[in-house]
């Protein structure tokens, strides 16, 4: 099952576009700091400079190399998706296997407090935190986490009941499979494509609130960020920016949004039968 | 059928629960998590504001924040439109708040309603002509869409038709001063809004149309619609009064969220045209610090889209009684 998912997968051009794209920014991730040629907190060159074969990007209004600032955004970003989408994979993927397979009164309040959670917009509970409190990055990651999971239970409760009702888990359960044993040896292995399409859209959730909130000024002003950075360059829109500020980190954050969603569209598409096949199941 | 409708009942009236539950969550944050700072409000409050206060004034309001008001009065403050007062602003936080609620609901009601119908159309249209260049032509474009942001989005069609072209205004939501007829004011309303509205369309219709297409896909399939062509109906009519009927489930299920989601992109798009509506209000307060806003701001839309979201629920919910088998899962 999985090998056929693997080789279904690798002939989709979305998925093949969207690891390139994946490798690109994991390689700027994790080599921006030596790539940049530039401290991007220097603030010794002249401000608002065009690009020159020095400073690719120029320099931004507080005499910084705008290149250096990018590659350290890109960072940023990316980390604040990836931390918040696992987190919230994790809190989903527990609360969903406990609430499908002990069901009853867990699962009552555990769904009960998931459609409560879905209901709040988690950006409002992010700016009020973020007003008040100044927390650092990963406090905000880490609270945002905790309001996105509700999605991702849902669908791994559902997969959960309809696993539970399988022939081969009925089995182990008669050979005398434990509780914890199916669980782990079945449930939790088998609910994997659900974690590829439930990381994908949390993280590109988080990616885009964390641009959002930087783009709001809710963030220390010296970190470095693509909504920051967008922030900062549209206060001189009417200048001749354009080409070397304002654009790349717009192309950026879109390539980095475009890039989660290709492959979570190409997962969820190579998936898809065998998800129809489930709910047909279902209502059969 | 009398235990069904008891069913559905017991339903809706959970959905009201969650949503009463989701809105006293709201109002009990914003209660509680000022009290939760360090030191005191006002040093919290004004210390890093650009406000100076002289030493009297500090006191009065160290008096009027240090009286505990509890929770009960809290709520009742609420319902007195008593939201506080803002300091940058100089004027009640409610009556900022009301002046920019018609801006923000002019436009996100606007962008919610056509990019459902854009996309539900699209949608419809592209699943009929399934495996034709066009439609893969149509799916790869709106997936590439699906991955623009409306940061990149509002600050590109900005430089574009604003700047470049000046078709249309930079910002505001109509000229200020200009003496005009009511319909050269509408008309001037509609001028200003083209931008932020497209913006927000280009965001979000195209999630609109790729699940209107996949559920279109399976009710192409299904027999009544063989029939409908044997019948030798228009083809217009086979389409949407027998197959996107039909098809309209799982878009009509989403209405209220996708609305909540449109939320953040929202906020983004106003602070990128200067629109007045509550999103600049709220990014102006978070840049002057201003706290009774932001709390303000925050606590008040996060609760009107509570209401907005139960009342379309509960709406749809009469209209298609379907809907409580298909969101239950």
């Amino acid at each position: 099952m999985h090998l056929r998912f693997s080789h279904i997968v690798m002939r989709d051009p979305w998925f093949v576009i969207g690891c390139g794209l994946a490798i690109v920014f994991a390689a700027a991730t994790f080599l921006g700091p030596p790539l940049a040629p530039f401290d991007p907190w220097d603030m010794s060159f002249t401000p608002i400079s065009p690009a020159s074969a020095r400073h690719p990007l120029g320099i931004n209004d507080a005499g910084q190399d705008i290149l250096s600032e990018l590659l350290f955004a890109v960072r940023n970003t990316v980390g604040f998706g990836l931390v918040s989408g696992m987190m919230a994979l994790a809190i989903g993927v527990l609360i969903g296997v406990s609430a499908g397979w002990f069901g009853g009164v867990t699962d009552m309040i555990l769904m009960r407090v998931a459609d409560v959670l879905l209901a709040i917009p988690a950006i409002m509970v992010l700016i009020l935190t973020a007003a008040l409190f100044r927390p650092s990055p990963w406090s905000l990651a880490m609270i945002l986490a905790l309001l996105i999971w509700p999605s991702v239970s849902k669908g791994v409760r559902a997969q959960t009941l309809s696993i539970r009702q399988s022939l081969h888990v009925k089995a182990a359960a008669q050979i005398g499979g434990g509780k914890w044993y199916i669980i782990r040896r079945h449930l939790i292995p088998e609910l994997y494509p659900l974690y590829l399409i439930g990381f994908a859209a949390k993280a590109r959730m988080a990616m885009f609130m964390e641009a959002s909130l930087a783009f709001l000024g809710l963030f220390d002003p010296t970190r470095k960020s693509l909504g920051m950075m967008i922030s900062y360059a549209l206060r001189y829109y009417y200048m001749d920016i354009w080409w070397n500020w304002l654009l790349p980190p717009i192309l950026c954050l879109s390539l980095l949004i475009m890039t989660v969603t290709f492959l979570a569209i190409s997962v969820e598409k190579v998936l898809d039968p065998r998800l129809r096949e489930i709910l047909g199941e279902e209502t059969a | 059928m009398m235990s069904h409708s008891k069913h559905l009942l017991r339903v809706r009236l959970g959905l009201v629960v969650t949503f009463c539950l989701a809105a006293l969550a709201m109002i009990y944050l914003s209660y509680a998590l000022p009290r939760l700072l360090p030191g005191d409000f006002v040093t919290a409050m004004y210390g890093s504001s650009q406000v100076t206060l002289s030493a009297e004034e500090e006191a009065e309001l160290r008096a009027y924040y240090t009286q505990e008001p509890g929770f009960g009065s809290y709520l009742l403050k609420l319902g007195n439109l008593d939201w506080g007062y803002s300091y940058a602003f100089l004027r009640p936080v409610a009556e900022l708040f009301f002046e920019a609620l018609p801006w923000s609901l002019l436009l996100l009601g606007s962008a919610h309603i056509l990019s459902m119908l854009i996309g539900f159309v699209t949608g419809v249209e592209a699943a009929w002509r399934r495996g034709r260049l066009v439609e893969k032509g149509m799916v790869g474009g709106m997936t590439v869409l699906e991955g623009i942001p409306e940061i990149s989005t509002g600050v590109l069609l900005l430089l574009i038709f604003a700047l470049h072209f000046s078709w249309f205004p930079a910002a505001g939501a109509e000229t200020a001063y200009a003496q005009v007829s009511f319909m050269g004011r509408l008309a001037n309303i509609g001028h200003h809004l083209v931008l932020p509205l497209a913006t927000l369309i280009l965001a979000y219709f195209p999630g609109n149309f790729l699940l209107t297409r996949n559920s279109m896909m399976m009710v192409i399939k299904a027999h009544y619609m063989t029939t409908a062509t044997a019948k030798g109906l228009p083809p217009r009519r086979i389409r949407y009064a027998h197959g996107a009927r039909n098809a309209l489930l799982p878009l009509v299920t989403r209405f209220g969220l996708r609305f909540a989601f449109m939320i953040t992109g929202a906020l983004v798009v106003e602070r990128i045209y200067a629109y007045p509506g509550l999103g600049t209000l709220l990014f102006n307060a978070i840049q002057a610090r201003d706290l009774p806003v932001i709390q303000g701001v925050v606590l008040m839309s996060s609760l009107m889209v509570l209401a907005i979201i139960l009342s379309l629920e509960l709406v749809y919910r009469f209209i298609d009684p379907r809907i409580e088998d298909a969101s239950s899962f």
